[in-house]
């Protein structure tokens, strides 16, 4: 928690906005473009280059965001310490253990234009694992994420998911031993026999 | 041979370059051969940065008014306000769009209002 209010100072704090995102649920991607803007300042029609005049960046949940496809264990970061031979790497799901705020953080950071402006950039945006924030004095407003377009199942992919919702499905009747309607058809065309 | 001085044409040459950077750094600004280069190379820079004005404030404006347009809530981006301003043949450009949007947000939306088409 101390952590988080260091380098308050330096930042000129007057006239920004607190800007809350909730991370839980969401993708990290998606997630981490917006905050890249709003870091930015890009959504305020005083938009200029050369000055840093972005919102403060409140991330809660940071510990619940989300990756598609295999991600979670087949995303690896990869770095090199600068010896011949030391190129190191670590899997998205080992990071998450191990810090859960640095996925967002470097996601954000390397969205961000690398200029001059991007260490004041980094000092706006505060991540935090859990859902508090030492920030409730101030005026906080939660952010509203644009929704999400999730694109439709394939084919394949969606025939998979009803045959997997069929077999469970099954399963279940059969241990409740209750009657499906295919069953109850059957027992009535018996009795007619 | 008698002893032949070669004369003001280099220093008069020399003296005109050194206007031109009065308000350099360091040796930059005091040694001939140093001036003659940087100030090669700022005239350089000013002719291709000419270019890139105009470039980098359109840039500028379209960012503004990409903005503008989504806090105000006049049209979802500004890609819709520039197709809805074409539609309807109205002639303002991108710099008079940017200062509108900074300086009277509410006449962004009597333009808005004009150029929104019922369907």
């Amino acid at each position: 928690m101390q952590k988080a209010l260091a380098g308050l100072r330096r930042i000129n704090l007057d006239g920004l906005r607190w800007r809350v995102f909730d991370a839980k649920g969401q993708v990290l991607g998606r997630l981490a473009s917006q905050i890249a803007v709003v870091l930015q300042g890009k959504d305020k029609p005083t938009y200029a280059p050369h000055v840093e005049n972005g919102d403060m960046c409140i991330v809660l949940n940071a510990k619940d965001i989300s990756v598609t496809g295999r991600k979670m264990t087949d995303k690896i970061y990869y770095w090199h310490t600068g010896y011949i031979g030391h190129l190191k790497e670590r899997r998205l799901k080992d990071q998450m253990e191990k810090d859960p705020t640095e996925v967002i953080r470097k996601a954000v950071l390397l969205m961000l234009p690398r200029n001059r402006l991007r260490d004041d950039r980094d000092r706006k945006l505060r991540i935090f694992s859990g859902n508090e924030h030492p920030f409730h004095d101030r005026l906080v407003e939660p952010f509203a994420m644009p929704p999400r377009q999730v694109r439709e199942m394939r084919p394949r992919a969606r025939r998979a998911l009803i045959r997997a919702q069929k077999k469970e499905q099954a399963t279940r009747t059969k241990e409740e031993g209750v009657k499906t309607e295919e069953c109850h058809i059957r027992d009535l065309w018996i009795e007619t026999l | 041979m008698t002893r032949v001085p070669r004369g003001y044409i280099a220093r008069r040459r020399r003296t005109k370059m050194r206007s031109f950077a009065s308000n350099f750094r360091g040796a930059h600004l005091r040694l001939n051969r140093m001036i003659i280069q940087q100030v090669r190379r700022a005239f350089v820079s000013s002719h291709r940065d000419r270019g890139r004005q105009k470039r980098d404030f359109r840039r500028l404006w379209i960012t503004r008014i990409n903005a503008a347009t989504r806090v105000y809530n006049v049209f979802d981006s500004y890609s819709k306000l520039i197709h809805n301003l074409y539609k309807k043949e109205l002639i303002l450009n991108r710099k008079m769009l940017a200062q509108v949007a900074v300086s009277n947000p509410n006449n962004l939306y009597t333009i808005s209002n004009k150029i929104k088409t019922i369907d």
